[in-house]
């Protein structure tokens, strides 16, 4: 894949005019955490057909039974197809809304993902589906205030035996996207079988909790630097009793890490398109501010110290969407990024993303640390790509664990 | 019922502002300008999906041809109004020297020959040559009843006429037309409840706009047919009988003045622009 084909720029058209009628107009509530994103959300699955889409995919999965595992992965690894058509509106709403894409990424990819990957055909029918149509809100809870890049290791977070077939369910996250408003919680934590285990070793399990379950808390939004059209909340549970039919595949022998660490990738791939429609915007907004700001009686466009930065960004821009095209033409050729590879990706966008805020604020001078001007509210949500999905740092430490040999 | 939509693209009326004159005043260039389908064609394309189905179920109930006379590339709108909903699209290969309203008009007779279709429904005007005149010069040459700016159409006698709403000066102006007939539609054709064709419930309401393409739409406009002709092919023989002579752009406007009352507002209107 070279450029888009006229069929994905058919796509952004369109998403293009959603966003401008029914996004822009309300950044600023939005942007101020004033109003959920939800309902512009759920309208731009209705006008796209999205829902529908996810509704005749449902159908097929239900028609085809709960076919084994490895059989299912043939058959699920998105196309390329549908991969660009998954992107592009992520491109385009990130240019205005880092944030949005945050809430509907984590709702309607990570948390959908997690049940429609390894939960039974019951458990994709009651919580997944909703999830992937955007009628129910989702949130995905592994970070703990005491576990963040060592989510494993430090989880506290348990599940015991309720003695009757049951389970008891205890801990507190943090962190959590949608948390503060989310119907359906995938609340990721220790089997504590009772015995002298080290935590550590102890089985990985997750359990599917809805709103209102008697224990469980949802907090309010907490407040943070920017990414403010994205609720972000704390979840306490206080003896949550749940049935099997809450845990996961319905079995404590799912492999819960690894279905944690798919969703860590499916994460990063997400970023390189975020940061995409940031720089693109980035770069659109600060063209248009070169040519036309005078200073010394010259637009500054005309100043060598304009245009490196201007070159700068166009550089990062292309980087970036060569690694998302790349990331299209992998699926469609059937393949997978490998981890260290998708860390990169990860590590690359997220970098560049800021680095090009930060030079787009410059750029626009005053005026650029003022809210009025869009680079301003970019500049701050491009920050949490270099934190969330794994920081910086870990990724730098899985690509170097993979080149010697440690991975 | 079958409608036939002639559409056509133009340089993003958006940036209007920015199509200029060649040096030589010869003709207007919108080079670096997006091409997109032009408004008013854009509000034909929606009500003929909007008379051919029903709303509420959004099942299709008739069919919709949309044809445009251009370069090779105006494929590209073609799709777009397929992606919309449209079943079928037919792309005349034509150079934009080489057409005027009449030519354009006389492609357009023998696409209906072809298709014969219960309506043409076409924009008003284009929002680039303003000129106004394809769809009255295609009902003349068809011999058909016509009905212009159009802002509402309501399907009657069982689906043999149509009760058009004309805007004109100072209000709507109600025209039964029997069909085949010509319309051209204006913007309000959009509204929520322009549209009447017997199928779709009283109750329903559409958007006040132009639909979206789905994305199901557009992945499925790529395997809807678009038919090839050219000028030629068509038997077409007619030649532009529209020549431009030049082009300038309008006089700059000089700065305006600034006055300090009334007294001296009316005294400048009477002495210096001389209009009272
Ligand atoms: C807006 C937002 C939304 C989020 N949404 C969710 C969500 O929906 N669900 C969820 O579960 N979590 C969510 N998170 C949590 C996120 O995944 C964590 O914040 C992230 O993984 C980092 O963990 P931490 O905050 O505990 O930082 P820490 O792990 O404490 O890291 C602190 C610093 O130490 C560095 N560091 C840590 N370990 C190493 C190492 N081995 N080598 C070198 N440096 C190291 C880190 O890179 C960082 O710079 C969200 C976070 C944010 C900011």
């Amino acid at each position: 894949m070279i450029e888009w084909s006229e069929q994905h720029l058919a796509i952004r058209d369109m998403v293009r005019r959603f966003v401008e009628a029914e996004i822009t107009p309300r950044l600023e509530e939005l942007e101020h955490g004033d109003t959920p994103p939800y309902e512009v959300l759920r309208k731009l699955f209705r006008t796209f057909g999205i829902d529908e889409m996810a509704r005749a995919r449902f159908a097929a999965i239900e028609a085809r039974g709960d076919a084994p595992r490895a059989e299912r992965d043939a058959e699920h690894g998105e196309s390329g197809d549908a991969l660009a058509m998954r992107l592009i509106p992520v491109i385009e709403i990130s240019r205005y809304s880092p944030g949005m894409i945050t809430a509907l990424g984590v709702s309607a990819g990570l948390t959908a993902g997690a049940i429609m990957s390894r939960g039974t055909l019951r458990q994709k029918k009651t919580w997944g589906l909703p999830l992937t149509t955007l009628e129910k809100i989702g949130a995905w809870a592994i970070t703990e205030p005491g576990s963040g890049s060592d989510a494993f290791g430090a989880m506290k977070a348990t599940a015991r035996s309720d003695g009757e077939g049951g389970y008891v369910l205890n801990g507190s996250k943090t962190f959590i996207t949608n948390g503060p408003y989310a119907d359906t919680i995938v609340f990721i934590c220790k089997l504590d079988e009772g015995d002298s285990v080290p935590a550590e070793s102890r089985k990985v399990v997750s359990f599917i909790l809805d709103r209102g379950t008697p224990g469980l808390t949802q907090t309010k939004p907490l407040r943070k630097m920017g990414l403010h059209a994205s609720p972000t909340g704390e979840l306490f549970l206080e003896d949550v009793r749940v049935g099997k039919d809450r845990l996961v595949g319905e079995t404590e022998d799912v492999p819960a890490r690894a279905a944690a660490k798919e969703t860590f990738s499916a994460e990063r791939t997400g970023v390189a398109a975020m940061a995409l429609g940031i720089v693109e915007q980035c770069l659109r907004l600060s063209v248009d501010y070169a040519n036309n700001r005078v200073q010394f009686g010259r637009p500054i466009g005309e100043f060598q110290l304009i245009q490196l930065k201007l070159a700068k960004m166009e550089v990062a821009r292309m980087n970036i969407q060569n690694l998302v095209f790349r990331q299209i033409e992998m699926a469609s050729a059937g393949k997978a990024m490998a981890l260290a590879e998708a860390s990169a990706c990860k590590l690359y966008c997220a970098q560049s993303a800021m680095e090009v805020c930060l030079e787009a604020v410059q750029l626009f001078g005053g005026n650029g640390y003022m809210a009025e001007y869009q680079v301003e509210q970019l500049c701050r949500d491009a920050k949490v790509l270099q934190i969330y999905g794994g920081t910086d740092e870990i990724q730098i430490s899985q690509i170097a664990r993979q080149l010697l040999g440690r991975g | 019922m079958k409608i036939l939509v002639p559409i056509k693209r133009v340089a993003d009326p958006d940036n209007a502002n920015k199509v200029k004159v060649s040096a030589d005043g010869s003709r207007v260039t919108s080079e670096g300008l997006e091409q997109k389908v032009n408004p008013f064609d854009e509000y034909a394309v929606e009500a003929a999906l909007r008379l051919t189905e029903n709303g509420a179920t959004q099942s299709r109930e008739g069919e919709v041809v949309v044809c445009s006379v251009g370069p090779k590339d105006v494929a590209q709108t073609i799709r777009g109004a397929l992606a919309m909903g449209a079943e079928r699209g037919i792309l005349v290969d034509g150079a934009d020297d080489a057409m005027d309203a009449n030519v354009i008009a006389a492609v357009l007779e023998k696409l209906y020959a072809q298709e014969k279709p219960d309506l043409v429904v076409l924009g008003k005007q284009q929002v680039d040559g303003d000129s106004n005149q394809v769809g009255q010069i295609l009902a003349e040459r068809l011999g058909l009843p016509q009905a212009t700016f159009a802002n509402s159409i309501e399907l009657a006698d069982g689906g043999k006429a149509c009760v058009v709403g004309r805007e004109v000066d100072g209000g709507v102006l109600r025209v039964k037309v029997g069909l085949p007939a010509v319309i051209t539609v204006d913007l309000r054709i959009v509204g929520s409840k322009a549209i009447a064709n017997g199928i779709t419930p009283a109750t329903h309401a559409y958007p006040d706009a132009p639909r979206y393409a789905s994305l199901k739409g557009i992945m499925s406009a790529k395997k809807k047919p678009i038919a090839e002709h050219t000028i030629a092919s068509l038997g077409v023989t007619e030649a532009p009988r529209i020549e431009y002579l030049k082009f300038e752009l309008p006089p700059k406007r000089a700065a305006g003045v600034k006055v300090e009352s009334v007294q001296e507002l009316v005294e400048k209107l009477h002495s210096q622009a001389k209009v009272i």
